[in-house]
């Protein structure tokens, strides 16, 4: 009886504890409005119609004007975590809190 | 005479960069085989949150990702496994297939 009972309860642990980080990234909301003084880091390539990166190699800079918030959050994500590596990109995400990121997510992905 | 001859020479020589880009009609065939069931046989419909839209994107930064993802240079599991069975010719068909397809996507301030 006890032993089941804390079986169950060393299981409920165990789950909350492997649960808790998926929880904690989805619950970052993000706010379009907050990213409004957040985007001037990213106007400069990214708003530009046909702007180019310059270096390490030229080829246009995305658009990311209406793409997915979800893939705008993990692409800088992974430019923090280096997993992406374009020089400026990793500069940038570098000084991006996790609330930075969703909020500029939802800018984009709803700018029109 | 010479002179409509002379801007018929221009025009092919301007035009010429484009012809030797990827060829979007062999690209839809191949996009339509590895590409589509996550990104929409246009590019337009993704069928997850996390998976971008690529319909309207650069020509050129569609290459270069699918370059990086099947190099490893851009890190991705799912990715480097689809990109892995292209070729380069591959790649730049798929990357001027979604390319020309629209979607909302757009360079905004």
């Amino acid at each position: 009886m006890f032993t089941s009972i804390r079986t169950g309860l060393l299981a409920a642990c165990v789950v909350a504890a492997l649960a808790a980080p998926v929880a904690q990234a989805q619950n970052v909301a993000g706010n379009a409005q907050a990213a409004k003084n957040k985007v001037s880091m990213c106007t400069g390539c990214h708003g530009i119609p046909g702007y180019k990166t310059a270096f390490p190699k030229v080829y246009h800079v995305p658009k990311i004007g209406g793409q997915q918030p979800v893939y705008i959050v993990n692409a800088l994500k992974a430019y923090k975590t280096g997993e992406r590596s374009h020089p400026s990109m990793v500069g940038i995400a570098a000084s991006l809190s996790e609330q930075d990121m969703a909020d500029l997510a939802a800018y984009y992905g709803a700018a029109k | 005479m010479k002179r409509t001859l002379t801007i018929a020479a221009l025009a092919a020589l301007v035009a010429a960069p484009a012809a030797w880009a990827g060829d979007a009609s062999a690209g839809k065939a191949k996009a339509a085989q590895v590409c589509a069931a996550c990104h929409g046989p246009e590019g337009n419909k993704p069928s997850a949150p996390d998976q971008p839209i690529l319909a309207g994107q650069h020509e050129d930064y569609l290459v270069k990702a699918l370059t990086d993802y099947k190099s490893g240079r851009r890190a991705n599991p799912i990715m480097k496994g689809f990109a892995s069975t292209l070729s380069s010719k591959d790649i730049e068909d798929v990357a001027a297939w979604f390319s020309s397809q629209s979607s909302d996507l757009h360079s905004t301030r």
